[in-house]
């Protein structure tokens, strides 16, 4: 069997402006043959897009390749000039990127930027492209094609958008497309779809596919070889099975072991169903958008968009609380009502003190009650240290002497398992890892009852998640905190929650225990969420 | 772009305008000015000044002044110059007509030049080309009309003896004369926004260079070209049309000086006069007008903006 995609020996250095070089790529060598799948995994900053970027021949210009070559059907890429580049790109490598919403021109119809491909490269007339393009459209499975083709990307849905992007992908029959992380910026049953449409057109057209994911769970169901990378070297390369039931390197063993698996539980703590609850969401209902000033004289009642319908819940204390749902489906609103960033209806009941507005919420329900958001990078202010950081809920919240704050600063970064140098730095000298726990430390050093994680983990990497679950779970036998865990990955949560509460736009459609949610969800939507998800490896 | 945008949009401008009448009209009635005394002089009778007063209705409630000047208004009928007797909506709306050719050419001029340049500077981001750009922007932006207005006079008029000076000489009564008399103003005023709008393409510009959809574009293995008029462009120009309506503004209202060297007669000369006569009708329909212009202009360019961009639905 000869390689489509050929790479050998391949090196590739950045140069960095204070001078010297970053080695990104370290004498890679793979092949992909014509209708198979490589899976190329690897964690954030491991090179696996700097290795898409050049074999596009599309690096930046502080890149230097220092060696190897990189070839398409024995044509060496390396060797081709600009223009040749161009006439490749398109039409004998395609690619298909991560985020449907950017990688699409906003001005622009999705027919004119699927049939302008086959313009460039086929030397069809725009009336032969556009009918082409409306062919490729109901191949991937989207519904009145001819419609979709007149539409603006604002027009169409994230998996829609994806479905159109890979078709262009596919619309000149490449002989190698490489597939960057194309489900990471969808929701799961999304995801799912596009998953199950990438496996029909490659076994329809037996193209060469490089599959690059964070994701080992996505790579298993769809790859025939995986490589894995770490630090720009491959550290393994083998058939999928063998990787995930026999893995020889000990970095592939650490990245399987930390892959959220629902069956392995992680907290061995039980809650107290019995208790009285310290957190009661009695029909809690957000609206989104105002009424203008016109339409509320007029009197007339425009349709709202509602965030929650109607939530009931409750926290047990020391019970942690998973909420799922796609994007959309209210668990953020929820957060937000319940630190009073959203106004809402219905009343919020804290250990039996009655909330009716953001207005109840005075300092002691904010001691109690604290939030840790998705994205450190914008929850941390960049020009404070991360001592000032922490010391800033100390203040507030009038725990002991200005003097003392140090100590506890410097506490706090050890119960995260930071060290107490920590204190000096700004955030950007951390990675996201460490920031999101002096996040975890800020929302902790007021000794709440109730921790609510919006999305903690989702930035972060797979063995950085594991080790910030580890110590939430640490956090929470120790002090008995409450959580209210939103989440958009259902394998994780099942691994951690005491019970689980399913969303759907905006309503709350199940509540259950985790080992009711395994002996079988009630509602249809929560079956749909847990068949989507790719089965857990290992 | 939906209907209920365009209603939305336009009963917008419709009260901005009412606003601005009122604050023009406000205005005009705290000036220390008294029109029947302005047009009797100082030594008039108490008599003479009851009775004109009475003519002008200004011995009624001033809500009711405004309501009859509105109502005028809205029929055309601005009022009568205290300093000369003559309509006052006819020549202001004449003065108009010049500073709006004046405008015109310069943002036409203007466009010729900058978005080139912007486009260059944003290509060659870093090296010469991008660099003289830059120098020959911060010096147009940096120097007061006056001055550029002097030097251009300086080169062109006086070193070069090529066009005149000052003055003015409508386009229908001789064409030729009239165009030689704009082209020194004209550039003058250019000089300074082609700074203005070059500066906001190549930003713009080198933004949208940097999106996942140009790339995604040269992956697809389009030429640069076809990337850069055919994707890039399109999203870049769509923040110069709000940049070069609230040019407008400025054309209207702050090249008082420019007409004032080049001895144009525009809006804003004939508001200068109408100020220091306190011709309270003149200055009332000079303001309003002036607004009224500057709003449709920026009603228009929001239509355009939205016409362009599909993803606004209203503002």
């Amino acid at each position: 069997m000869t390689a489509v995609l050929d790479i050998a020996g391949y090196t590739l250095d950045y140069a960095l402006p204070k001078g010297g070089s970053f080695r990104a790529l370290e004498n890679i060598v793979l092949t992909i043959a014509r209708g198979e799948v490589l899976g190329l995994v690897g964690e954030s900053g491991s090179g696996k897009t700097s290795l898409a970027w050049a074999i596009m021949r599309y690096l930046p210009g502080n890149a230097q390749e220092v060696g190897g070559t990189i070839r398409l059907n024995g044509e060496d890429l390396r060797s081709k000039s600009p223009a040749e580049i161009a006439a490749i790109r398109g039409r004998r490598i395609g690619m298909v990127f991560q985020d449907p919403s950017t990688s699409l021109n906003p001005t622009l119809t999705l027919g004119a930027q699927l049939s302008e491909a086959l313009v460039r490269h086929r030397s069809l007339t725009l009336k032969q492209a556009w009918a082409e393009g409306e062919a490729m459209m109901a191949k991937v499975g989207l519904h009145r094609p001819a419609d979709m083709m007149h539409r603006y990307p604002h027009e169409a849905s994230g998996g829609e958008k994806q479905r159109v992007v890979i078709a262009t992908a596919f619309s000149c029959q490449p002989e190698c497309i490489l597939f960057d992380e194309p489900t990471t910026a969808l929701d799961v049953i999304t995801a799912r779809q596009i998953l199950d449409l990438f496996r029909r057109l490659q076994d329809e057209t037996a193209v060469a596919s490089l599959y690059i994911s964070h994701d080992l769970a996505v790579v298993a169901t769809v790859a025939d070889r995986v490589a894995v990378i770490h630090r720009g070297r491959l550290v393994e390369t083998a058939p999928v099975i063998q990787v995930f039931n026999r893995p020889q390197a000990d970095y592939t063993k650490r990245l399987i072991a930390a892959v959220p698996r629902p069956d392995r539980r992680l907290n061995d703590t039980t809650a107290d169903a019995e208790a009285a609850p310290l957190l009661e969401v009695r029909s809690l209902t957000v609206r989104y958008g105002q009424e203008s000033l016109v339409r509320r004289l007029l009197g007339v009642e425009r349709e709202r968009v509602l965030g929650n319908r109607a939530v009931s819940l409750s926290v047990q204390p020391g019970e942690i609380l998973g909420v799922v749902g796609e994007s959309g489906s209210g668990k953020s609103t929820l957060a937000r009502a319940l630190t009073g960033l959203n106004p809402f209806d219905g009343e919020i009941l804290f250990d039996g003190r009655r909330i009716a507005s953001a207005g109840d919420m005075d300092r002691a329900y904010r001691r109690d009650v604290q939030l840790v958001f998705q994205h450190p990078d914008s929850s941390l202010n960049p020009r404070q240290r991360i001592g000032e950081i922490l010391s800033r809920p100390l203040k507030l919240y009038g725990n002991g002497h200005e003097a003392d704050f140090p100590q506890r600063v410097a506490e706090l970064l050890e119960q995260v398992h930071l060290p107490r140098s920590f204190a000096q730095r700004y955030p950007h000298q951390l990675s996201g890892g460490e920031k999101q726990r002096v996040a975890i430390a800020r929302a902790f050093a007021s000794h709440p009852r109730l921790v609510i994680c919006d999305e903690i983990t989702s930035s972060l990497d797979v063995s950085v998640q594991a080790a910030v679950i580890q110590l939430l779970l640490d956090l929470q036998r120790r002090f008995g905190t409450a959580y209210l865990f939103i989440t958009h990955d259902l394998n994780l949560v099942r691994q951690i929650a005491h019970r689980i509460a399913v969303m759907f736009r905006g309503e709350l459609v199940e509540l259950a225990t985790v080992g009711e949610l395994a002996a079988g969800p009630k509602h249809a939507y929560t079956t749909a969420l847990i068949d989507a998800v790719p089965a857990p490896v290992g | 772009m939906s209907l209920t945008y365009l209603l939305r949009r336009s009963g917008l401008m419709i009260y901005t305008l009412v606003v601005v009448s009122l604050i023009v009209f406000g205005i005009t009635q705290a000036l220390p000015a008294d029109a029947a005394v302005m047009m009797l002089g100082e030594n008039a009778t108490p008599d003479a000044l009851a009775a004109i007063r009475q003519r002008l209705g200004l011995d009624q409630p001033v809500w009711m002044q405004y309501g009859r000047w509105l109502a005028g208004v809205l029929h055309g009928d601005f009022g009568l110059s205290l300093r000369t007797g003559q309509p006052v909506g006819a020549v202001m709306i004449e003065a108009l007509s010049r500073s709006l050719l004046l405008a015109v050419l310069s943002i036409g001029l203007m466009l010729l030049v900058a978005v080139p340049l912007g486009i260059v500077a944003a290509i060659r981001r870093g090296r010469i080309a991008d660099l003289f750009v830059s120098v020959v922007s911060y010096v147009g932006v940096s120097f007061p009309e006056f001055v550029t207005a002097t030097l251009v006079v300086l080169v062109m008029a006086d070193w070069l003896q090529l066009l005149p000076a000052t003055g003015y000489v409508p386009l229908t009564e001789d064409p030729l004369r009239g165009i030689r008399h704009l082209v020194l103003p004209v550039l003058t005023v250019s000089v300074i926004l082609v700074a203005h709008v070059s500066r906001m393409v190549r930003s713009e510009l080198v933004d949208v260079l940097h999106t996942d959809y140009i790339r995604a574009a040269r992956l697809k293995g389009l030429d640069e070209r076809t990337v850069l008029f055919r994707h890039a462009l399109r999203n870049a120009l769509l923040p110069t049309i709000t940049i070069v309506a609230l040019d407008v503004g400025y054309l209207l209202g702050g090249i008082i000086v420019v007409e004032e060297i080049f001895a144009l007669p525009g809006v804003g000369r004939q508001l200068i006069v109408a100020i220091q006569a306190r011709d309270l009708p003149a200055i009332q329909a000079g303001a309003l007008i002036m607004a009224a212009t500057y709003s449709v202009v920026n009603f228009l360019a929001d239509l355009a903006y939205a016409a362009l961009d599909k993803r606004i639905q209203y503002a």
